[in-house]
């Protein structure tokens, strides 16, 4: 469950201050957040995170309100239930496809468990790569990756910051539902934060900044 | 996976960096561990040396040649002494011991040294086989010469004239080896020790032939006033001014048997309190035609002249320190600024601050213990090559091996400044807006 109430933000250095409508996402439900650029998408994204501190109001993750942790429970709570998809797809350079989701697991205090790792890099294709450096691997390996590192540790909740926006519709597609599909499988709440409206279709919750 | 491995797989993605830093740090940890060890064991060999000697009574001259010449035995002797005056300062009772040390004859560059039984307890040498000297001919040889020269128990052979290996001026008289030492890791390890009369016979048959083929040359002057000078030897004090006429001289009192007109080249004198240092060399030198020279005052001194050597390659070694400091943090540094992304990312992953910072630290301190394991094995492997190829040490083993103390102060050294450039290159992860790097990122 996730829920948060008059959330607003204040920049560093600006008098103005941005506010965010109420989220309320129940068991299972995904949210589709569309809006221009520039308009505070990220800032929503990394503010639901907790990698920014909002100026007012709560955020709930699953009876846990997020504002009120020390910013190091919060790494905590973040390595632990969170998992992010970047538009740029980033993985750690000096590490392995799967010395990266090693290390993902490691942050998060989570064991390893080589099955289901095994398991993780078969379905999302990444089997025959997974001891390449992250240089030595294709634009989609590192997209599918990026979704990889997302759930690898079983987060309750993914949220995906324009995931699809350098994609054709193919591709598009293929994303969206891997991202919907291992968020299903984790039982983990799916927010994207997109402009791309090619991918309205894929969910029930839309919200328009 | 663990933050260790994490850091251990940063060096090796940046290998170029990471080796260029080990070995700018190795290189200057060599330097100041070198340094220090060539220092300790300069003072040391030099200290140890010394032995119990606390004043060498010589020839006037340089007392800085006198200590060198008589003590460390590496120059040359300021020139020789009655040995009669000599016994008769040797009767103060401020004194301990003196012993009489003559010498100048070499054999294979190896000093041969005539003295008396209590010379080897200056440096505590005890017999590894045979025994000590009785009578002329025999020598006692020192653990580094028998080791070098391959010489055994009973093996003979003939000294040259002078202090330098030569083949030309080679006395006829064979010495006959009778003992050995066992290593002391001072001087006596490379000396011929014999006693006095050895020394005497040597030169007294040379002298002999040299009279005998020259008789015709010389006045019945020359001898008259030798034996004028033997009625009233006793009463003469300015002895050794006649310095042309000791040969003939000596070649006359030995066929006598006058130990008394000898001569010797220095007396090496231990005092029953360090009291007597205050006033006795200052008489010595006053009152007599002698040189008292205190052996630790002139190493003092000579350290002062070298010292200005050590000094600077010290610094030297100091800034090649601090520039390798620089080098490990611009490399941290780098890695911070340049994977600020990396290090946000870790931070979604669940990272603390904490553990960034540790990561950075292990890089840090990976470098600097691989770089100080390094500088320590050229040391070690350096510092034997160059004095095996540049003979430092006068034939001799001076190498000190380095106390845990000298290590440990340059690891010390080597800690702090590493701590610093770590500390300086986390700054910016303190800093570090996770929110802004990733939104910037796009």
């Amino acid at each position: 469950m996730i829920q948060t109430q008059n959330l607003t933000f204040k920049y560093k250095n600006q008098k103005t201050t941005i506010g965010f409508p109420d989220i309320h996402l129940k068991e299972n439900e995904h949210l589709l957040i569309l809006g221009k650029s520039g308009i505070g998408k990220t800032t929503l994204l990394h503010l639901l995170a907790g990698l920014l501190k909002p100026e007012t109001g709560n955020l709930t993750i699953n009876n846990t309100n997020i504002n009120t942790l020390s910013s190091s429970k919060l790494d905590k709570f973040r390595g632990k239930n969170v998992g992010l998809v970047f538009q740029q797809k980033h993985a750690i350079q000096s590490l392995s496809v799967i010395e990266n989701l090693q290390a993902r697991l490691f942050f998060s205090n989570k064991k390893e468990n080589q099955n289901k790792l095994n398991d993780l890099l078969e379905q999302l294709n990444l089997t025959t790569c997974k001891n390449n450096k992250i240089n030595q691997i294709s634009e989609g390996q590192l997209q599918r990756l990026g979704i990889a590192l997302s759930v690898v540790h079983n987060p309750q909740v993914i949220l995906a910051d324009e995931p699809t926006s350098s994609l054709d519709d193919e591709n598009c597609e293929a994303v969206i539902n891997l991202l919907k599909q291992q968020a299903e499988k984790n039982k983990a709440h799916l927010i994207v934060i997109t402009h791309d409206q090619r991918i309205k279709s894929f969910f029930e919750n839309t919200m328009t900044l | 996976m663990n933050i260790w491995k994490i850091s251990i797989k940063n060096l090796k993605s940046k290998s170029f960096y990471t080796v260029l830093s080990i070995v700018i740090l190795a290189l200057s940890i060599t330097l100041l561990l070198g340094i220090q060890q060539i220092k300790s064991s300069f003072e040391y060999q030099m200290e140890n040396n010394l032995g119990d000697i606390d004043l060498v009574i010589g020839a006037k001259g340089s007392p800085l040649q006198l200590v060198l010449a008589s003590i460390l035995h590496l120059d040359n002797p300021t020139g020789n002494i009655n040995y009669a005056e000599a016994k008769k300062l040797a009767k103060n009772r401020l004194i301990k011991t003196a012993v009489p040390i003559s010498y100048g004859d070499n054999y294979k560059g190896y000093r041969i040294v005539g003295t008396t039984d209590e010379f080897y307890n200056f440096y505590n040498a005890e017999l590894a086989e045979g025994k000590f000297t009785e009578k002329s001919s025999q020598v006692v040889i020192g653990a580094t010469l028998a080791k070098n020269l391959n010489l055994k128990l009973g093996d003979t052979f003939k000294s040259s004239h002078g202090l330098v290996d030569n083949a030309i001026d080679v006395h006829d008289d064979e010495l006959i080896v009778v003992g050995i030492l066992k290593p002391t890791q001072k001087v006596i390890d490379r000396l011929i020790v014999t006693n006095l009369e050895t020394v005497w016979d040597v030169h007294d048959h040379d002298d002999e032939e040299h009279t005998n083929s020259h008789e015709a040359e010389h006045n019945d002057s020359e001898t008259h006033e030798v034996h004028e000078h033997d009625n009233e030897h006793h009463e003469h004090d300015e002895h050794d001014e006649h310095d042309h006429e000791t040969t003939d001289e000596a070649h006359h009192e030995h066929e006598n048997h006058h130990e008394e007109d000898k001569e010797i080249t220095s007396l090496l004198v231990q005092f029953r309190s360090p009291v007597a240092l205050l006033n006795f060399p200052r008489k010595v030198n006053e009152s007599s035609n002698l040189q008292a020279a205190i052996p630790k005052y002139e190493l003092d001194r000579l350290y002062e002249f070298t010292s200005i050597g050590f000094k600077t390659i010290t610094w030297i070694a100091y800034l090649i320190l601090i520039i390798s400091g620089i080098t490990i943090f611009v490399n941290l540094y780098k890695m911070v600024k340049e994977r600020a992304f990396d290090l946000a990312i870790l931070r979604t992953y669940g990272a603390s601050n904490l553990q960034l910072i540790k990561m950075i630290a292990y890089e840090g301190f990976t470098v600097a213990i691989i770089a100080f394991l390094a500088g320590f094995l050229f040391v070690k492997v350096g510092l034997t090559l160059v004095l095996k190829t540049a003979r430092l040490g006068f034939k001799q083993n001076i190498i000190k091996t380095l106390t845990f103390e000298d290590g440990m102060q340059v690891a010390i050294l080597v800690f702090i400044m590493v701590t610093l450039s770590i500390a300086l290159a986390i700054y910016p992860i303190l800093k570090m807006n996770i929110s802004t790097i990733l939104s910037n990122e796009k």
